[in-house]
């Protein structure tokens, strides 16, 4: 009966639990699914990460390669995040070039880089002019079941944090750069940036991480990204329905809780990775 | 803390031509101060089987830059001004069918989000599409002393520390979109959501005084 | 989206309109349709209005490395944006069959005519020469896409001014506009395209055909000429023969037609310039018409700022502060780890993980659904078959069996039980 219901009119198999404080996964309104956290998942990678939020799964591997600065900021480096939603992920999504949805994820996870300066680009110059990384971080949906930029903005903070660079020594005469690859270290974060999507259903009732289903029948989405000084690196709502003043500040105060949360979660795995060593 | 000097923020002398193109449905520019952008609808059309859906309108919204092809960055705003006008247009009156909204930047000068959004309301509502509201886009701007610039030019925007822009709802003055660049505190966050408030008075004064000229005997 | 197909009695109609020397908007078979030249704010932008055919070009150029085989010269590109503003028809991101043939007419048209000297274009032979990029953009079809592709092409070409550059050594500088002023291109000479429509086997003829003279017409000529009376390239399409006699009239048409437009061009740069050199406004903000009813202008709009700062301060005031008290992850082993309750993941793994962590910190919970079990089996035993039991390898599933009551309860609250079981942990951590 009850499933039937749910496929004949999800709309109101959702509203009937609304109505009740509650949602059909048993999760209250201001509620994340579990999530999960692993560093290091792909030894090939210099830096990886594999985030679950309840069933949704990313996987964020950074690779970093030399190239030669921009003549335009010669003591910059790169940072060129790209997200990706393969058919593998959701039935929802063709094989081809990245639909609208992954092109906007790529661009919002730019805009967060940029914005929050979670890593400067100065610090991946090597040589002024001459030498800089280029971290390509690549960032694959294997399962997708919603709210999947708060999985990749964690990935990508937890992989980056992950990131051990080898040694780069240049040499002015030959102007060959040597890599040692014994001695490595990681990258400065300046700031983590964790975000906290919700979903408007009924242009009034607010739910946290909203599930791939929720994401459809809601008439908004919104997706706030701070980092630990309280600061917002995004306020991200790309139209729907409108929201009050009001109502923006609820969601800014649930992300101070979620960036707490996550925070804590990515130092702990961090830390338990050091200790052994 | 410290925001907003002596001067009170201003917006650029701003215009708009409606049906200015016959091919269109519906047709507008909108000018900001040097930011100007011309757009065009279609619809309601026949839509394309892959993509109808059965119960509303399929809206699309395709934005064409001045030089080169449009790139990852436009299909993200693209994304965002779809979103706006699904929300604005009641969609439902016209399932089974497409609309496009096609967007060319003119000039840009500062505030092209915002300019998209004011360009496409204007269209919107020379194509006369039912609509349950209208929409204006504000672009603020926060430079590196704290103060609050809105509708800002190229210049302004690349010295800014943070950008953030707004779509506001013509019913209850809320945020419908919002986009944002660069960090910032909440308090800052909540003083450019109400000026971008006080700033769509003046562009819903617009829109109001350009229906009436429109429909009016005399200029 | 397709476009509007024409009717047989409107296709009727202007053929018999055409056979009786009349055209639908009351031009004569000879008449351009009024041309409109405008310039946009920055250099090289350029709008032309032929009737309501309306195209936007831009020019740009950027420094790059010559072609091997000529490293004097630079580069021409030309790029027709075919976009679906100015049609349904048109759609984005496809070369459609016209496009290939408007792209390739305009290069015949400018490149090919050798109008623009490209070797003023070199910087460093070999190393570094400026590509010169030509973008059109149709707004409006209303037919003769063509004309007016050409004439706002080579318009903004001469209006298009590039950066200066200084050259030290091996250092290339490029100087913005404020340091330097920047260079206009050296334009020999500058060809127009003039298109001719021919109907029933080319008995009619009609210059500069609109949407719907196209529609029906049986062939195109297009003839590229400059105001020397120099033809720069001839196209004629659309399978119709033509006769010497009328390739000669038409080209005779066009070198009218040429010169009138050039002087127009001309004209409208002069203006451009006058205004730009007084320090005025100009742009297509200048360029929309004010008398219009359909058009409205506002000037600069100061905002009152008093109750803004006080108005954010209540939103962040009235709301809910946030509670100081976060949950802890989980650390199952090193390099993993887990934070938030309630809902758990579907996957095999993840609940073994779920039920180690449990285990740990919900014995008493444990032993409390021990006591409960055991009780349940009690009440089994004394009341059904007590065989049935011991075959079974499963307690629980034996529960579930016979004690129909526990089996739908707990179905139905599993989901509820679990939210309650975290409910409870987070509790505890918190105390």
């Amino acid at each position: 009966m009850a499933a039937g219901f749910k496929t004949a009119e999800p709309l109101e198999y959702h509203r009937s639990f609304l109505k009740e404080n509650c949602r059909p996964d048993g999760r209250e309104l201001g509620e994340f699914r579990t999530t999960t956290l692993n560093i290091g998942s792909i030894s090939t990678a210099d830096g990886s990460a594999l985030v679950k939020i309840g069933n949704t799964t990313v996987m964020c591997g950074i690779k970093a390669e030399l190239a030669n600065p921009a003549v335009e900021v010669p003591s910059r480096g790169y940072i060129v995040p790209n997200v990706d939603l393969p058919p593998l992920c959701s039935s929802r999504f063709r094989p081809g070039p990245p639909g609208e949805q992954a092109q906007a994820a790529s661009q919002f996870i730019a805009d967060v880089i940029e914005s929050s300066e979670v890593i400067q680009t100065e610090d991946l110059c090597i040589v002024k002019g001459k030498l800089c990384w280029v971290l390509y971080c690549d960032i694959m949906c294997l399962d997708y079941d919603g709210n999947v930029l708060d999985a990749c903005l964690i990935a990508l903070l937890a992989a980056l944090k992950n990131v051990r660079l080898p040694e780069v020594t240049f040499s002015e005469d030959s102007e060959v750069p040597k890599v040692s690859l014994e001695n490595r270290r990681g990258l400065t974060i300046h700031k983590h940036p964790v975000g906290a999507s919700f979903a408007v259903f009924d242009d009034s009732i607010m739910i946290v991480d909203p599930t791939a289903e929720e994401e459809t029948l809601s008439t908004a989405i919104i997706t706030v990204v701070m980092d630990e000084e309280k600061h917002l690196c995004a306020l991200h709502k790309p139209g729907g329905t409108s929201l009050s003043g009001e109502k923006l500040q609820d969601c800014i105060n649930r992300t101070t809780i979620r960036h707490k949360e996550v925070h804590k979660l990515i130092n702990k795995v961090i830390q338990s990775v050091k200790t052994p060593e | 803390m410290e925001v907003c000097g002596s001067s009170n923020p201003t917006l650029r002398e701003f215009g708009s031509e409606q049906n200015l193109l016959s091919r269109p449905d519906g047709s507008s520019s909108f000018v900001q101060g040097d930011t100007s952008v011309l757009a065009g609808v279609y619809g309601p059309a026949e839509v394309k089987v892959s993509k109808e859906i059965y119960d509303r309108a399929t809206l699309e919204v395709v934005i064409q830059t001045k030089v080169g092809l449009p790139s990852v960055k436009e299909r993200a705003r693209e994304q965002c001004v779809r979103e706006t006008c699904e929300a604005a247009l009641l969609s439902t009156l016209n399932p089974r069918s497409s609309l496009t909204l096609i967007l060319q930047v003119v000039h840009d000068d500062g505030s092209l989000l915002a300019c998209f959004l004011n360009a496409a309301c204007m269209a919107l509502m020379d194509a006369g599409l039912p609509m349950s509201c209208l929409f204006a886009g504000v672009t603020c701007a926060i430079d590196g002393d704290g103060r609050i610039i809105i509708d800002p030019s190229a210049v302004q925007e690349k010295e800014s520390r943070a950008l953030m822009t707004f779509a506001i709802d013509s019913k209850e003055r809320r945020v419908m979109m919002s986009s944002t660049k660069g960090s910032f505190t909440v308090h800052e966050l909540h003083q450019c959501v109400a000026i971008s408030q006080k700033a769509s008075d003046n562009i819903f004064e617009f829109y109001r005084e350009s229906v009436r000229r429109r429909y009016s005997k005399s200029v | 989206m397709r476009d509007t197909p024409l009717s047989n009695c409107e296709r009727d109609f202007i053929l018999k309109a055409i056979e009786e020397k009349r055209r639908l908007d009351g031009r004569q078979t000879y008449d351009y349709r009024n041309i409109k030249i405008s310039f946009g704010t920055d250099y090289g932008c350029c709008f032309v209005d032929l009737g309501k055919t309306r195209v936007m070009a831009q020019v740009s150029c950027e420094l790059i490395t010559p072609k091997e085989n000529r490293p004097n010269d630079g580069i021409m590109f030309f790029n027709i944006e075919l976009s679906p503003m100015a049609s349904p028809a048109f759609e984005t991101g496809r070369q459609s069959e016209l496009m290939v043939k408007l792209n390739r007419q305009l290069e015949r048209c400018l490149r090919n005519s050798k109008c623009i000297d490209t070797e003023s274009l070199c910087v460093v032979s070999g190393e570094k020469v400026w590509q010169i990029r030509v973008d059109v953009h149709l707004l409006n079809h209303d037919g003769n896409l063509m004309d007016a592709t050409s004439i706002a092409a080579i318009t903004a070409l001469c209006h298009f001014r590039r950066p200066d550059v200084g050259i030290q050594g091996e250092d290339v500088t490029v100087y913005s506009t404020e340091e330097r002023d920047p260079i206009p291109l050296s334009i020999y000479h500058m060809p127009i395209s003039v298109s001719f429509s021919f109907f029933q086997q080319g008995t009619y003829l009609l210059v500069d055909p609109c949407d719907r003279e196209e529609r029906v017409m049986d062939g195109l000529l297009m003839i590229a000429m400059n105001k020397h009376r120099e033809i720069c390239s001839i196209q004629s399409s659309g399978g119709i023969m033509l006769l010497k006699d009328q390739v000669l009239r038409c080209s005779k048409i066009a070198s009218v037609k040429v010169s009138e437009i050039t002087e127009l061009i001309n004209r409208a740069l002069e203006n451009d310039k006058k205004v730009r050199k007084a320090g005025g406004r100009c742009g297509f903000a200048e360029s929309m018409p004010q008398e219009r009813i359909t058009a409205l202008k506002t000037h600069v709009s100061p905002l009152e700022m008093t109750d803004v700062e006080e108005k954010a301060n209540e939103i962040v005031l009235r709301a809910e502060a946030p509670p100081q008290t976060v949950p802890s992850p989980v650390l199952p082993g090193p390099g993993t780890g887990q934070v938030g309750e309630g809902l758990q993941s579907s996957w095999g793994l993840e609940e073994e993980e779920e039920e180690e962590e449990e285990e740990e910190e919900e014995e008493e919970e444990q032993q409390h659904k021990a006591e409960e079990e055991v009780t349940c089996v009690a009440e089994e035993k004394r009341g059904v078959d007590v065989v049935l039991i011991s075959d079974s390898d499963s307690e629980e599933e034996e529960v579930v069996i016979l004690n129909q009551k526990a089996l739908t309860k707990n179905a139905t609250s599993s989901n509820q039980q679990m939210a309650v079981d975290s409910k409870l942990k987070r509790q505890r951590e918190r105390q």
